[in-house]
């Protein structure tokens, strides 16, 4: 029997052969964000922080729609007759009022601008020096590296309640003043990580290979180093940020933050402390969008910790997989 | 009265896990307040339903307040220990020559005896007239009213070991020690100073010793003073003799500055830690932990047939002075309420909590009680202050700004229009010399911006000042500040505010120690309290000289620096006054000087809301220590 030229199977010609789709590249970012799609908690995460930016920026005009300003007391008119605050839902006032009368609704928004811009400016201050100082330490070693790393254990161990009182009394305590309290007690936490990376980063060999090109110590921290940090740098930052919030919160709870009348969650906590138990709603609120803010930057901080692992790419493969067509 | 005013007013990169733990927290926190909080429903305001603020009113029978919640039901039971608790330590040690305090003057009236004093009594009368306590009898006053002669009861004792009498001697020690230098920065010897022969030469050369000095150096000062207006001619007998007449001179002797001292006192420095009181009343202090409690048990050496004023029913009085911080309040009401505490100390009834204990029906453990005369607080200008071009030393700014300040607001903030009344001039209903009048009136007082503004651009400042405050950290006065801003932004005035702690105010924080410092302009305005030193009739001398009296020594309690001579001249017409009627009328026409002159803003007047825990009986309020006296007090078997 011979086989016939039908049934004798052949390569195809290279004409014939069908076009083949190519894998398409992705960069790191890329990834990331194709990973943090798939996390419906940092999505969540994202929405919140979204909506408490929204709140903070309508905060003006919050207040205008109302009629009530932040600061400006109302006790004739936002108390009853023996002074205390007005119940949610009264007319005019939706989430109630303060000791003083005035707005609880308007003056969260102008907190939540507070609260913001303590947490992200304290936290990117922070992070720049504690990079600086974590990138230098590591990468020198010797006794630069011996003297940042006691100054970073110094300011770690240094009660920071004390300090606050300290310069409140001798400067007067103002916003300026409580950033850069938080930044200072902030930026050891991640010279400390940065360092240790530092130190790990040097011995490899494309540092090795930048020194034998001539390069200088300066371009070779910054330039070649530095990216290789950027990813827990970022995860740190993002988790640094509602612990300067709620640093902010205690500060001003003290007396020893913002100052009043400025609108802050945490001396909004520190007024209701004498007529929290008849004025539930004084509490309530300012610690509900504290609560918000503080989570929602902590779950996203998780989540981005976990994009930013190669080590989880299985965890998102399989997400990817369930997702329904 | 200095610091005492000023307290009685209370008058506060975390990780992943941390943040974490608080939302945990937070929601646990929102759980329980949320179940324990009560609606909040508007109230109908004032229960009471009286004018409370009327002086003819004080006595009517509608309701007794001064038996509001006395509980006088039963035989007294001997017995049990009597817990008081509250949230700051005395700050002078309790040494009865330094104790200007009203939590010290309660406490003092337990272990301390002076010539005269004032009888617990439901009736305000007689609550405000001294009358004999460790003297056998009132005063031999000579017909030129300038000798006072007193004889001591017999069997006063000291708990020293063994007892010993308590003799002239003892009370001429006492009122000289007022001059040591340390403790006359704590104390007022000025009322001695300006009513005892030879006193003031004595005092001003003590007052100025090196406080550093040795407890011999200091008791060879006072031994060998030779003071011709205190005289002991026997172990029983105590003559004064004063530069002027003076109406007060029974009050001023009243006061516990003027307390007998006993010899040991003049073996130690003053106020150190770990000095022995000895007492001569009902109970002595056994235990001082400093900061944290107080506790007194009865006293053998005392007897009742010595001591028409006094009681000594519990066995022990037990004071817990370390509540934390600005909940303490809250925290003491809860504890009486439940009868885990019996009275308060430092602080009074919340604000907050007046309304559910006013209605639906007046709680028997709730009583409001009138401190005839306060001013608390007030706002006080510093008329030498260089700021905004010196604009507080014009008269015309000044009288501006006395339009800005919303009243009623000011009330509600200390509990509404049932406990405070607007006030508009210096000497307060039921004060000596009280006469209403209003310089500024306002609708409602309620303020009127416009006004202010159009006066401050009279007087040329049409685009307003900024003004720097110092206020206290504390109790309501952060509320206060806030309410100062808004109002005088409404004229145009721009405030800046200084929190300053308590413990510091009026030392460190308003204080000045040289006579240029308030040029310095630390600060413009603030906002002190100021409670007299005692009630009735004659009480004119204890609060508008103190606050407004620049000829007096200085420093003192003229934050401001305001002195005009005319009220100085009228000041000193009304002291030396020989009739009642005649200082009155002397004490108004000062009144009307200084709110002409507009150095303050009085805010308001008030009454003083107390509770006491179910057990306590005989809870009667003694206007002298603005609290009840504890020695009436007995507890249910």
């Amino acid at each position: 029997m011979t086989l016939s030229a039908v049934d004798v199977a052949r390569p195809p010609a290279p004409s014939e052969e069908p076009a083949v789709k190519g894998i398409e590249g992705r960069t790191p970012l890329q990834l990331v964000v194709a990973r943090l799609r798939t996390d419906r908690v940092a999505l969540a995460s994202v929405v919140v922080i979204l909506l408490i930016v929204a709140l903070a920026i309508a905060a003006p005009l919050i207040a205008a729609i109302t009629g009530h300003g932040p600061s400006q007391t109302n006790v004739d008119s936002g108390t009853d007759a023996n002074g205390q605050p007005l119940p949610p839902g009264t007319a005019g006032y939706l989430l109630g009022t303060d000791n003083l009368g005035r707005d609880i609704l308007v003056r969260i928004a102008f907190g939540a601008r507070i609260s913001l811009l303590v947490g992200v400016l304290a936290t990117a201050i922070a992070t720049i020096v504690g990079v600086v100082v974590g990138l230098f330490a590591g990468y020198f070693g010797g006794w630069l590296d011996t003297l940042l790393a006691r100054l970073m254990d110094v300011v770690l161990s240094f009660p920071y309640v004390l300090f606050a009182i300290v310069l409140v009394s001798v400067f007067g305590s103002s916003l300026p003043l409580t950033i850069l309290v938080i930044a200072f007690f902030s930026f050891a936490a991640i010279g400390r990580i940065v360092r240790g990376q530092a130190l790990s980063q040097r011995e490899k060999e494309y540092v090795e290979a930048s020194h034998s090109l001539g390069a200088g110590n300066l371009r070779i921290m910054f330039v070649d180093i530095l990216p290789n940090l950027v990813a827990p740098v970022i995860v740190l930052a993002t988790l640094l940020i509602p612990a300067a919030i709620i640093f902010e919160a205690t500060l001003s709870f003290l007396g020893l933050g913002v100052q009043p009348p400025t609108p802050s969650w945490g001396n909004m906590l520190s007024d209701a402390e004498g007529v929290g138990f008849q004025a539930w709603w004084f509490y309530i609120f300012p610690m509900l969008f504290l609560l918000a803010t503080t989570l929602a930057f902590n779950l996203l901080g998780d989540a981005v910790r976990d994009a930013l692992d190669p080590r989880t790419e299985r965890l998102f493969a399989g997400r990817r997989k369930n997702k329904p067509a | 009265m200095s610091v005492r005013n000023l307290q009685r007013r209370d008058e506060v990169g975390a990780s992943r896990g941390v943040a974490k733990w608080m939302s945990i927290l937070a929601f646990a926190a929102m759980a329980i307040v949320a179940c324990g909080s009560g609606t909040s429903t508007p109230s109908s305001g004032a229960a009471q339903g009286n004018d409370l603020f009327n002086p003819s009113n004080f006595n009517t029978a509608n309701i007794s307040w001064l038996s509001a919640n006395q509980n006088a039901s039963g035989s007294p039971v001997m017995g049990g220990t009597l817990q008081i608790e509250g949230s700051t330590d005395l700050s002078a040690a309790a040494d009865p020559q330094a104790e200007y305090e009203t939590i010290g003057f309660t406490l003092e009236r337990a272990y301390t005896r002076q010539l005269l004093s004032y009888p617990a009594s439901t009736n305000l009368t007689k609550a405000e007239t001294a009358v004999p306590d460790a003297a056998a009898s009132m005063p031999t006053v000579s017909a030129d009213g300038l000798t006072y002669t007193f004889t001591l009861r017999p069997g006063l004792m000291w708990n020293t070991n063994p007892p010993r009498a308590v003799t002239s001697r003892d009370f001429k020690r006492g009122v000289l020690r007022n001059c040591d230098p340390t403790l006359a920065p704590n104390g007022n010897p000025g009322y001695y100073i300006a009513t005892i022969a030879g006193f003031r030469a004595f005092c001003t050369a003590f007052e100025a010793a090196n406080p550093g000095e040795s407890p011999a150096a200091r008791a060879a000062t006072i031994n060998n003073a030779n003071v011709s207006g205190i005289q002991t001619p026997n172990d029983t007998t105590i003559v004064f003799t004063l530069t002027q007449p003076a109406t007060d001179f029974n009050n001023i002797i009243a006061l516990p500055f003027a307390s007998a001292a006993p010899a040991e006192y003049l073996t130690y420095t003053p106020l150190a830690p770990g000095n022995i009181l000895y007492s001569d009343g009902p109970y002595a202090i056994t235990t001082y932990n400093v900061g944290h409690q107080i506790i007194l048990t009865r006293n053998a050496s005392w007897a009742q047939s010595t001591d028409p004023l006094r009681h000594q029913y519990v066995n022990e009085i037990d004071v817990k002075v370390d509540l934390a911080g600005s909940a303490a309040a809250t925290q003491v009401q809860q504890d009486l309420s439940a009868g885990t505490a019996d009275l308060e100390w430092n602080t009074n009834v919340p604000p907050a909590d007046i309304r559910g204990l006013e209605s639906p029906s007046w709680s028997r453990q709730l009583g409001v009680f009138p401190a005839p005369g306060t001013t608390n607080p007030y706002l006080v200008f510093n008329v030498q202050s260089p700021n905004s071009s010196g604009a507080l030393g014009n008269i015309k700014v000044r009288q501006a700004l006395e339009y800005a300040i919303d009243k009623v607001a000011i009330n509600k903030i200390y509990g509404g229009a049932s406990l405070n009344e607007p006030l508009n001039q210096v000497i307060a209903p039921g004060a000596e010399g009280y006469v209403p009048f209003n310089d500024y009136p306002t609708s409602g007082n309620q303020g009127d911006p416009a006004k202010c503004k159009s006066l401050l651009k009279a007087a040329g400042y049409p685009n307003g000042i900024t003004l720097k405050d110092y206020y206290r950290n504390s109790g309501n006065h952060p509320a206060v500040f806030q309410e100062v801003q808004s109002d005088f932004a409404k004229c145009g005035v721009t405030v800046v505010g200084t929190p300053i702690a308590t413990g510091y105010y009026g030392s460190s924080g308003i204080g000045v120690t040289t006579p240029n410092g308030l040029k310095a302009g630390h600060w413009d305005i603030t906002e002190p309290g100021w409670v007299p030193d005692w009630f009735g009739p004659t009480n004119g001398r204890a609060t508008l000289p103190d606050i407004f009296d620049g000829a007096l020594s200085f420093p003192g309690s003229d934050w401001g620096g305001y002195d005009n001579p005319a009220v100085d001249a009228l000041v000193a017409q009304a002291e030396s006054a020989t009739t009642i009627s005649a200082a009155a009328a002397l004490w108004h026409q000062a009144d009307l000087q200084v709110m002409k002159d507009a150095p303050f803003i009085p805010f308001e007047t008030s009454l003083t809301p107390l509770f006491r825990s179910a057990r306590v009986h005989n809870a009667v309020f003694i206007p002298f220590s603005e609290y009840y006296d504890i020695t009436q007090v007995w507890l249910s078997a």
